[in-house]
């Protein structure tokens, strides 16, 4: 199992891999999988666009997708065959009165994350985003499977290549 | 813009985040009528991924009671970070969480148990972001606290995001206090923003380098 920590990245082309993110509050878990062989990266942004020159690989969302991009290319994921699956983004402190950080922080990294993948041609096809609760993100590499796990809840499937794209998992 | 902190700096959050637990220590004791220990506090700037698994394990399921603490320098709406100065939060396990309410006579995961693990966030975070105000002279004010239960990973990392903004790396001011008889550690942690912790560096003479 590899460890995605926030503001990191990862790709595999192991079978026997598992990348994982875990405890994504306002941050969003981006999986890109080959939708035909066992190849596949996961990014842990953290916030939605980068002004500054210095920053961790994934840590900004317009910097983070197509550098994780160019590093699952480099294992040879064609990107016509690439999918995106995204977990996240939620609003931790929906209910607070005032002052809290990061009130719509989560819905905007959404949004970052979407367009950058928009830029490159990448579907988005199945994504656990908003709402008020943590996840956790688990992408099989050899199963090319993304599953999520909301804080309190069970580990459920999310996105896997052989699901009609009527039949994806919206999770709520 | 602050890129570091050199360990003078570190020293003297440290020697702050000292005094300012102390004080939320002892509140803390007056107010459940029971004594409490005090580790000294760490005063860390790490990495931001690094940071996270100083303060806990991303996955596991805790308590957390979250106060933004403003400065007075603006008017402005305080929206996403606003002029948010620090964070104190409170980070408990469950079973923790559930002692402490019925210590307080509650029912834990109910509207009162919240308000009542809330009002503990309120007390140590104004005796803490109280002794902080005096021995700087920056006007600080704690706001209304926010009970959630959920990943530490989410809860930490959300702040955490926030209060390092364009940085990669987090300043944590952390300390355990222990309530005695109660079979309840929590971690006590002060979260400033990039603004403020160069705001209380500047008060007390020591700027952040460029």
């Amino acid at each position: 199992m590899k460890v995605v920590r926030m503001g990191e990245l990862a790709v595999s082309a192991t079978a026997e891999d598992e990348l994982v993110s875990m405890g994504l509050g306002s941050c969003v878990g981006v999986a890109l999988v080959d939708r035909a062989r066992a190849v596949a990266g996961l990014a842990h942004v953290m916030l939605p666009t980068a002004n500054a020159a210095y920053s961790a690989p994934a840590k900004f969302a317009d910097r983070a997708v197509p550098t994780l991009l160019a590093c699952i290319e480099r294992l040879g994921a064609p990107r016509e065959r690439m999918v995106a699956v995204l977990a996240g983004g939620a609003q931790m402190f929906a209910g607070a009165k005032a002052g809290v950080a990061g009130l719509d922080l989560g819905a905007r990294n959404e949004i970052a994350v979407r367009d950058a993948l928009g830029a490159l041609g990448i579907p988005v096809c199945a994504a656990a985003t908003g709402g008020d609760r943590g996840r956790t993100v688990r992408v099989r590499v050899g199963e090319a499977r993304v599953s999520v796990k909301e804080a309190g809840g069970v580990e459920v499937p999310l996105w896997h290549p052989h699901v009609a794209a009527d039949d994806l998992v919206e999770a709520s | 813009m602050i890129t570091r902190y050199d360990e003078q700096q570190l020293d003297a959050l440290r020697e702050l985040a000292s005094i300012g637990s102390g004080t939320a220590a002892t509140a803390l004791a007056q107010m459940l009528g029971r004594p409490v220990e005090l580790t000294v506090p760490r005063a860390l700037a790490l990495p931001l991924a690094d940071a996270l698994d100083a303060v806990g394990e991303p996955d596991a399921m805790v308590a957390s009671v979250v106060l933004p603490t403003t400065g007075s320098a603006g008017g402005a709406p305080v929206i996403d970070g606003g002029d948010v100065e620090m964070v104190v939060l409170l980070l408990f396990s469950y079973a923790c969480a559930a002692n402490l309410c019925e210590l307080l006579g509650v029912e834990p995961r109910s509207e009162l148990g919240d308000s009542a693990l809330g009002e503990i966030g309120n007390v140590l975070g104004a005796s803490a972001v109280g002794a902080f105000a005096q021995m700087t002279g920056l006007a600080l004010e704690p706001q209304p606290p926010h009970v959630l239960y959920d990943m530490l990973g989410a809860v930490v990392a959300t702040l955490l995001s926030s209060t390092a903004g364009e940085l990669d790396f987090a300043l944590v001011l952390d300390a355990s206090l222990t309530i005695e008889d109660a079979a309840c550690g929590m971690s006590f942690l002060l979260l400033p923003t990039v603004g403020g912790a160069a705001e209380l560096l500047s008060r007390i003479g020591l700027e952040g380098k460029e």
